[in-house]
């Protein structure tokens, strides 16, 4: 099967930056902003259905960084300061880890929009991956990194399951931190192993297709070691790995092709891209093709919103000429 | 300098209301205009008057251009009575340190608001062709500090590399489409042509006017210098920094801040003609008074000697981004504990650790007073 979709936070329209901003400013109401955030929500819903997308998220305009719904709702966790989001000119706020965590209500409810989702398509929601998640944490609580990881991965299980109630059928483990250099480099392939226990507890029994999306690093750095990671899709952004190296290796299961660069405004040649995809696509499934995903690299939101709709449209366009190349 | 722990500012000061809708050409209210007029009177600033007729006039190009001067005038003032030995005109002239430059060069073009965080967003633009120099964005600026102060003078000019980190790279990205197999080395050869045309164009143009008409020191304003910390970028930072000063009878410095210095530590020894690091440390920094283990936010400076590092530095003393106003007696711990990690007290400029701009002048002015006489206690403490 191909398949497109969103693999993180989309950008705000200007309508509802527009609205944030004179809320920042104590100019406009909570009641204001929040139809702007559910006007704002609507658009972007409909615009991924036109585009023909496979899973439909609700953009996650409400989130302010990848971490905020969990520092602002697990227990043993406190909002730091402003940090840098990896080699972005963008910030989130650190997780301070300060007691036991441990989920007691539903973490991502309060910023999700399900009422606004289609009825007729799949949904799909993206959470931090447990070891970006320890990584990008000061953790003054536990013993170690890997305690706090599998202890993460157990509130993610419950999250997901909680989720899966709800009516999504797909969950997407965000990891940055497992392919970017500066933090990956230092990984040895004893520390993989456990990241690939801590993911496994994290998806152990959940009703719903799973996937581990990395970004920001070279995929091909952690081959063979996350062909054994027990998820249902594995996530490589293209615009930071070494294709060649990519191409050498064999797949058992899906892959999610980040062929569009959230990162530039150049729009990309469908052609192009097209292309890439099939040798990519011919190269690491060399007996059966399983599930294959185009999508952005990662976030759209480094992105003004105009771009990030012509991009979607790019992911839309080359999805349709790979279905008909293999169909 | 002779003196000892000369005190420096980093580059912007925020821009007071009078000023902002002054520019504009909007009314002013009678406090904003009360407000001119009391730091007019604080500062002495001469012929306030003329300002008072000026703020009731209809908007014009000579009223926005009479609104810089003045703005102008006034932060050399305030950074002259606070005490500073180094100063410049608070950056009075520039709307902020990136567009200020990139709405002035051809090749840009700005593509709407990309979030920064929270609900704080910032004006991204895409290089969209070679980009020209089409007139002097700091030049005119520096021209006016220079008749307006007699103290030594330090242009703050944003850097080509932090210019660069921040822009959509559309121009290069396409020129480069289709020669390399691999998306990443064609990113990283489009974004290194970016830079060193950049530099080459527009960069050098604007240094070589101002180095022309009596410029003596330059601070390159690098904040984005290690937001990519691998080898290669790194390599490609300093080879932009030695491209950008080479050739000029000028002395050079480096400022950075809110960044990982032990990446900066590897290479900052490879900077050429780098006379001064004015880095951002009490931000890092404890409250309390005392050398040693308090002085927490200073490590790095540890790093910096070990590898080799033997310039000045500017010394961070005050934190820009919280109202605590720091006593003088901190200032001169601070100071004191950094001549004791190096041992030489002339390698020392005491400094806030980044621009003021996020501070109202009263905040700002208490802060400095403070830091020089943090400095004056330093001396007398090493007699």
């Amino acid at each position: 099967m191909i398949g497109c979709y969103l693999t993180g936070i989309l950008p705000r329209p200007k309508e509802l930056i527009k609205v944030t901003r004179a809320y920042d400013r104590g100019k406009a109401n909570e009641d204001e902003l929040e139809e702007a955030f559910e006007n704002a929500t609507v658009k972007v819903i409909d615009t991924q259905i036109s585009d023909g997308f496979s899973y439909v998220t609700d953009g996650m305009l409400k989130w302010q960084d990848l971490f905020r719904p969990f520092t602002e709702n697990l227990s043993g966790v406190k909002m730091g300061g402003l940090a840098r989001w990896f080699n972005n000119d963008t910030f989130y706020r650190k997780p301070i880890i300060v007691g036991d965590v441990w989920r007691k209500k539903s973490i991502i409810e309060k910023v999700s929009y399900t009422k606004h989702q289609p009825k007729n398509l799949p949904w799909k929601a993206i959470l931090p991956a447990p070891y970006t998640f320890v990584q990008l944490s000061e953790n003054q609580f536990y013993t170690d990194e890997t305690e706090l990881m599998f202890k993460y991965a157990e509130v993610l299980q419950e999250e997901i399951k909680g989720l899966a109630r709800r009516g999504f059928k797909y969950v997407q483990l965000s990891d940055p931190a497992l392919v970017y250099k500066p933090t990956a480099t230092s990984m040895a392939s004893d520390n993989l192993n456990f990241i690939g226990e801590a993911l496994k507890l994290a998806v152990q029994g959940v009703p719903v297709k799973t996937c581990l999306q990395t970004f920001f690093g070279d995929f091909s750095e952690i081959l063979p070691g996350a062909l054994n990671f027990t998820v249902d899709h594995l996530g490589i952004d293209l615009y930071e790995t070494n294709l060649e190296k990519l191409k050498k290796h064999s797949f058992d299961k899906g892959v999610a092709l980040g062929l569009v660069d959230s990162r530039s405004s150049l729009v990309e040649n469908e052609d192009e891209l097209v292309t890439v995809a099939k040798e990519i696509v011919g190269s690491i499934y060399r007996s059966k093709i399983c599930e294959v995903f185009i999508c952005a690299n990662c976030d759209l939101e480094f992105l003004p919103w105009e771009k990030a709709e012509e991009k979607m449209k790019v992911i839309s366009g080359v999805t349709e000429s790979l279905k008909e190349e293999f169909s | 300098m002779k003196k000892l722990f000369p005190a420096q500012e980093i580059g912007s000061l925020a821009k007071p209301r009078w000023r902002v809708k002054g520019y504009r050409g909007e009314q002013l209210s009678k406090e904003e205009k009360a407000e001119a007029v009391n730091w007019g009177r604080k500062l002495g600033i001469a012929n306030l008057s003329e300002l008072v007729k000026l703020l009731g006039e209809k908007a014009s190009s000579n009223r926005r251009k009479a609104m810089l001067e003045w703005s102008a005038k006034y932060a050399i003032r305030f950074f002259e009575s606070a005490g500073l030995d180094v100063v410049f005109d608070g950056e009075q002239w520039r709307s902020e340190m990136y567009e200020h430059v990139i709405r002035k060069t051809a090749g840009f073009k700005f593509l709407g608001h990309v979030k920064s965080f929270d609900y704080r967003y910032f004006d991204k633009a895409a290089c969209v062709d070679k980009p020209k120099y089409v007139r002097p964005f700091y030049f005119d600026e520096f021209l006016f500090t220079k008749e307006n102060t007699k103290r030594e003078i330090k242009v703050p000019v944003t850097g080509p590399y932090t210019l660069v980190d921040w822009t959509f790279n559309e121009y290069y990205e396409k020129k480069f489409s289709g020669e390399f197999g691999d998306f990443k080395r064609r990113k990283f050869e489009a974004r290194r042509e970016f830079l060193f045309d950049l530099i080459k164009e527009v960069i050098k143009p604007e240094i070589s006017k101002l180095v022309g008409s009596g410029a003596k020191w330059i601070q390159i304003d690098e904040p984005a210098a290690t937001t990519n910390p691998t080898d290669e970028e790194m390599k490609l930072f300093v080879k932009s920094f030695n491209e950008t000063v080479k050739g000029f009878n000028c002395a050079f410095s480096l400022h950075n801040c809110y960044s990982n210095y032990k990446v900066l530590a590897e290479y900052a020894c490879e900077l050429q003609n780098c006379s001064q690091l004015a880095l951002e440390f009490a931000n890092r920094d404890s409250r309390q008074n005392g050398i040693g283990n308090t002085r927490k936010g200073y490590k790095e400076i540890r790093l910096l000697e070990d590898h080799g590092f033997r310039g000045n530095y500017g010394l961070g003393v005050v934190d820009v981004h919280t109202d605590f106003i720091e006593p003088p007696e901190l200032v001169r711990d601070r100071i004191l504990h950094v001549v004791k990690m190096i041992g030489d007290p002339s390698r020392i400029y005491v400094s806030t650790d980044c621009g003021l701009r996020t501070r109202t002048w009263e905040t700002s002015f208490k802060k400095l007073k403070n830091m020089v006489l943090g400095a004056e206690l330093a001396r007398k403490a090493l007699k």
